[in-house]
């Protein structure tokens, strides 16, 4: 039987970084994945991670998929795709269905890097076409060009929720409202705002009680939810709809290691191996890695598939223990990094009060998807000066530093905790370069000059909508819910590679309306209701 | 209270609910009045419903439906959705043509 | 806490679900003791459905023409559910001279026991199952054989117990039975005892340990066998399937999907991680065997594979049968991959035995102590 030193099985975030890192200390190493092409889910990732530099911050998901199969290229792993795994058997034997034959393989090391599969929850008219997945969604979108509806509606508010449903509106789909059953949004803050500026509403406590049509999805009745998730009577809310998404939560996908015998635990977040730190198994040359073991972001599964990589390459002999622990430790401790803040594993479910710092948190942010003018003033990024100057509206403890890294004039300071809350130094004078603008990948940093001319002041916006206005366009000024505040005028539309494709539109609005506006729709084209 | 060893352990009578015949397991057609209906028949576990109903069974093999029945269990039970098993995992991961399956390759 | 009960029955298999049932309809106190957290997890679960004459030993034959003259029949309506019974005979298919002779031999002694059995040629075979490959040189046909679905016809038979009033304990293992004053009458488990004026003890394999405790052996191992199962497919027939060379064996059940047991040959010596799991090559052997008989179902999906041990009896019969040398003792095990389609009539004996009445058929074939040295 063909037999390799080891056997990955799934060549996305996990299971690549996983493969890089042994195929590195000269692990003879095999990747099998089911889909046609490699990455998971992060070619689906058009926009820009959180983290530091070592996460890959502020690098959108895409190109961090491209680079990791140029370097798992260069160490020469083998990645075979359309390769389906169809069971892990005694002695570490896999059965892959190639075309149209199935065959044995052996690994001395397996990494199981499988991920996880969306989860539902039924309705009336769950099963009607149009209701579908917010994964399929951004497949549909981002690895296919589908549009996969006009209006739409999306039931979830974490990330993935929040993050589908900003890029269902760049596609050009008009997303009708945004619905969880908690009474707080899930996800990142930043992402609700993201989403809120461009008018979409809230529904917090609220859940689907029909999906409406015959043949596919007309329409959708909401009902707001008491405290046992019970519907209140009278609450009915109905949106003419032609899709509705649903992206509430994950399971991993960790059949093979149960197949296996793997020793699992059932907990709220899904069936799972346990697992040593390194990823180990119950069963010795078991490994697990990424979504599969567990429910995290892609930058969390890339650093756990590379320490399994390198216990692996330890497992097989490749490197010693001591090498194994030292080059362990970094990602050790940049994992960590990401497990840090308001939204760590432990704080789940909790209700945080405070930042670090002390401040009381936004509760219309967690109502409402964004930050009221009334209580933003009291976070650090918020600072008056005279001039251009960035105002950063990120007011959660979240893992993310690229503002501080980018800043050519060390305006932003948050310092070696990365959860912190980014904080202007009034010391220090901003050049009005944009690169902070474009690299929050919370796009929540703006640059606002209040004197910009008499009476008017100007705003600079981080904008990834097409078309993409031009100087002298005019159109609506909106404030952070998405209410219209003004008129606004299109000053300057900068573009450059540092910016990434984010684009940063100046506006200039009344000068009493400068802490007010944060978004900007073009009179000549409303790009996201088509 | 934890897992129920004792089928004879009242769970209550089984009442009819307006959505019962909503759609749970897709693949096999079963709704949710059919698997509420086989807990109160003594049903307790996801493998007995799986075995009973077939819910889980067909393609996808419970990848859906899996979760959303063993929170069926639990409430009708009282017990936590956690106290319900897994359901078991068994290849082949996807389902596999007779000829594709029955073809073993040459490599190995 | 302390249980008792007239009878108790180690076991929520078939076996031990049917006995339950009989003895409640009889009006007795039944308590079931399953060791694993679920009802018929064993063989019961696990198995090609067959609910066949044919192919039988001499001595179970009256066993299974029993349950198919007078059980089977009614048995959905007894138990209130569909056990997707379906008479409509087996076929045990030959594609060699040496298989048609092994099965004219089988129909042979079949027939000479009174069995409605015969060989059919190539074009009645194809009458009887048009799709059938042109392989086939012929079959030994059984017209009153049949197929049930194992797992509704075992959890049916739990549903009516339970429904009776009978007590079924899941997560139970029993450690030991115990004698007292020297009469089996209690059952330790690992968190109770239990006890009852007779002690069945259909535990499957598990048997042997337990009857161990009170001294008593069954010759017998076990085998590990896997079936697997296709998507649905449109309704064809409904047959019992077999064949000469033990390639597979099968049927499609009401729901549409094939059903297919079968066997790699490296069955006696399988290991396993402790619980059933299946082997890397059996399947696809399966597969292979159902296509050179069946070419018409290449494209059907499976869907799923599963594994489950037989207990396997040094004779390849069962043992079902008092113990007189511990009073109250009944056994019910070393089914052999027998036990299904018998399991009926071996529930309606046991509750009889137990209850002190004359099994409706002779169990003598059956005794434990049958067992003895070559020379």
């Amino acid at each position: 039987m063909k037999r390799y030193d080891l056997i990955i099985i799934g060549a996305g975030p996990a299971g690549l970084s996983a493969a890089i890192e042994a195929a590195k200390r000269g692990v003879k190493v095999i990747v099998f994945d089911e889909n046609a092409k490699p990455g998971g889910q992060l070619f689906k990732q058009i926009h820009k991670f959180f983290g530091s530099k070592e996460h890959k911050a502020k690098i959108r998901g895409f190109k961090i998929g491209e680079e990791l199969l140029q370097e798992a290229n260069h160490y020469g792993v083998e990645v075979v795709l359309n390769a389906i795994v169809a069971g892990l058997y005694l002695d570490k034997e896999i059965t892959v269905q190639i075309g149209d034959e199935i065959l044995h393989y052996k690994g001395d090391a397996i990494i199981v890097a499988t991920g996880a599969s969306e989860n539902m929850v039924p309705f009336a008219g769950w099963t009607l076409p149009g209701v579908i997945g917010a994964g399929a969604a951004q497949t549909m979108m981002n690895l296919h060009s589908i549009k996969p509806g006009n209006r739409v509606l999306m039931l979830g508010s974490g990330n993935v929720g929040l993050v589908v449903s900003f890029q269902l509106m760049q596609a050009g789909c008009e997303v009708v409202a945004l619905v969880d059953a908690a009474p707080k949004v899930g996800g990142y803050g930043v992402h609700a705002s993201k989403v809120a500026r461009c008018g979409v509403p809230f529904y917090l406590s609220h859940t689907i009680i029909k999906a409406e049509g015959e043949e596919f999805v007309t329409g959708v009745t909401l009902g707001e939810v008491n405290s046992s998730w019970q519907i209140i009577p009278g609450t009915e809310k109905h949106f003419a709809v032609d899709t509705i998404c649903l992206a509430v939560g994950l399971s991993p996908m960790s059949q093979l290691l149960s197949m296996a015998g793997c020793q699992m635990q059932d907990t709220p977040g899904g069936f799972v191996p346990v697992c040593a730190e390194s990823g180990e198994t119950s069963i010795s040359g078991i490994f697990a890695a990424g979504d599969v073991s567990g429910i995290e972001e892609a930058s969390s599964a890339m650093i756990e598939g590379r320490i399994s990589g390198l216990a692996a390459a330890e497992y097989l002999g490749f490197i010693t223990g001591e090498e194994l622990a030292g080059l362990s430790k970094e990602l050790e401790k940049a994992l960590q990094c990401l497990r840090e803040g308001m939204f760590a594993p432990e704080n789940r479910g909790q209700t945080i009060a405070k930042t670090d710092e002390g401040i009381e948190v936004s509760h219309t942010l967690l109502k409402k998807g964004y930050v009221d003018e009334s209580e933003i003033l009291r976070f650090p990024g918020i600072a008056k000066a005279s001039g251009i100057h960035p105002v950063i509206e990120c007011t959660q403890n979240i893992p993310c530093n690229p503002c501080q890294d980018v800043c050519p004039k060390k305006c932003i300071k948050i310092g070696d905790k990365m959860t912190a809350l980014p904080a202007i130094d009034p010391e220090r004078e901003c050049s009005g370069c944009g690169l902070c603008v474009a690299s929050c990948p919370g796009q929540a940093i703006f640059l606002v000059n209040e004197e910009y001319e008499p009476g008017l002041a100007s705003i600079t916006i981080p904008y990834e909508f097409l078309p993409l206005p031009v100087a002298g366009d005019k159109g609506k000024a909106l404030d952070r819910k998405g209410k219209e505040v003004s008129l606004a005028e299109v000053t300057t539309v900068r573009t450059a590679k540092a910016f990434d494709q984010t684009n940063l539109l100046t506006i200039k609005v009344p000068a009493d309306a400068a802490m007010k506006v944060r978004f900007f729709r073009s009179l000549e084209a409303e790009p996201w209701v088509k | 209270m934890g897992k129920i060893k004792d089928r004879l352990t009242p769970i209550g009578e089984f009442v009819p609910q307006p959505d019962d015949d909503m759609i749970i397991c897709r693949c096999e057609e079963i709704t949710k009045g059919e698997i509420r209906q086989a807990i109160h028949d003594g049903m307790f576990t996801l493998t007995e419903i799986r075995r009973f109903l077939r819910a889980g069974m067909g393609l996808c093999q419970g990848q859906t439906c899996t979760r959303l029945v063993k929170g069926m269990i639990a409430r009708e039970l009282g017990i936590s959705p956690l106290e319900v098993e897994p359901a078991a995992a068994r290849a082949p991961m996807r389902p596999i043509k007779m000829i594709v399956l029955g073809n073993e390759g040459k490599e190995s | 806490m302390g249980y008792r009960a007239d009878v108790i029955i180690i076991g929520g298999g078939i076996i031990g679900n049917s006995t339950a049932y009989y003895l409640a309809q009889k009006g007795c106190s039944v308590i079931v003791l399953e060791k694993s957290d679920y009802i018929g997890n064993g063989g019961s679960s696990r198995n090609g459905g067959g609910v066949r004459q044919s192919g039988r030993d001499k001595r179970e034959l009256p066993l299974a023409m029993y349950g198919v003259k007078h059980l089977w029949p009614n048995l959905s309506e007894e138990l209130e559910m569909d056990v997707e019974y379906y008479q409509q005979g087996n076929l045990r298919l030959g594609k060699t001279e040496a298989h048609i002779k092994t099965l004219a031999g089988l129909t042979e002694r079949a027939a000479s026991l009174g069995l409605d059995v015969k060989m059919i040629d190539q074009a009645e075979a194809k009458a009887i199952n048009p799709y059938l490959s042109a392989e086939v040189m012929g079959a030994s046909w059984c017209p009153t054989d049949g197929h049930a679905n194992p797992m509704l016809a075992t959890l049916a038979y739990y549903r009516k117990a339970r429904e009776l009033g009978v007590r079924f304990m899941t997560g139970e293992e029993v450690a030991e039975i115990k004698k007292i004053k020297g009469k089996a009458r209690q059952v330790v488990t690992t968190e109770d005892v239990y006890e009852g004026d007779t002690i069945i003890l259909a535990a499957g394999y598990d048997s042997r340990d337990i009857a161990a405790t009170v001294g008593i052996d069954v010759p017998m191992t076990r085998a590990l066998l896997e079936v697997l199962v296709t998507e649905a497919q449109p309704a064809m027939f409904y047959q019992m399937l077999g064949t000469a060379a033990a390639d597979f064996y099968g049927h499609q059940s009401t729901h549409g999907s094939f059903v297919f047991g079968g066997t790699s040959g490296l069955e006696d010596v399988n290991k396993d991680n402790g619980t059933p799991v299946t082997n890397s090559i059996t399947a696809s052997c399966i597969c292979r065997g159902i296509m050179n008989y069946f070419p018409c179902l290449s494209d059907a999906k499976i869907v799923r594979t599963w594994a489950g041990w037989i207990d396997v009896c040094v004779d390849h019969v069962p043992v079902i049968s008092p113990v007189e040398e511990v009073p109250g003792l009944i056994l019910a095990c070393a089914f052999s991959g027998h036990g299904f389609g018998i399991a009926p009539t071996v529930g309606t004996l046991l509750a009889q035995m137990a209850v002190g009445e004359a099994p409706v058929l002779d169990v003598s074939d059956f005794r434990y102590d049958r067992f003895k040295a070559k020379l």
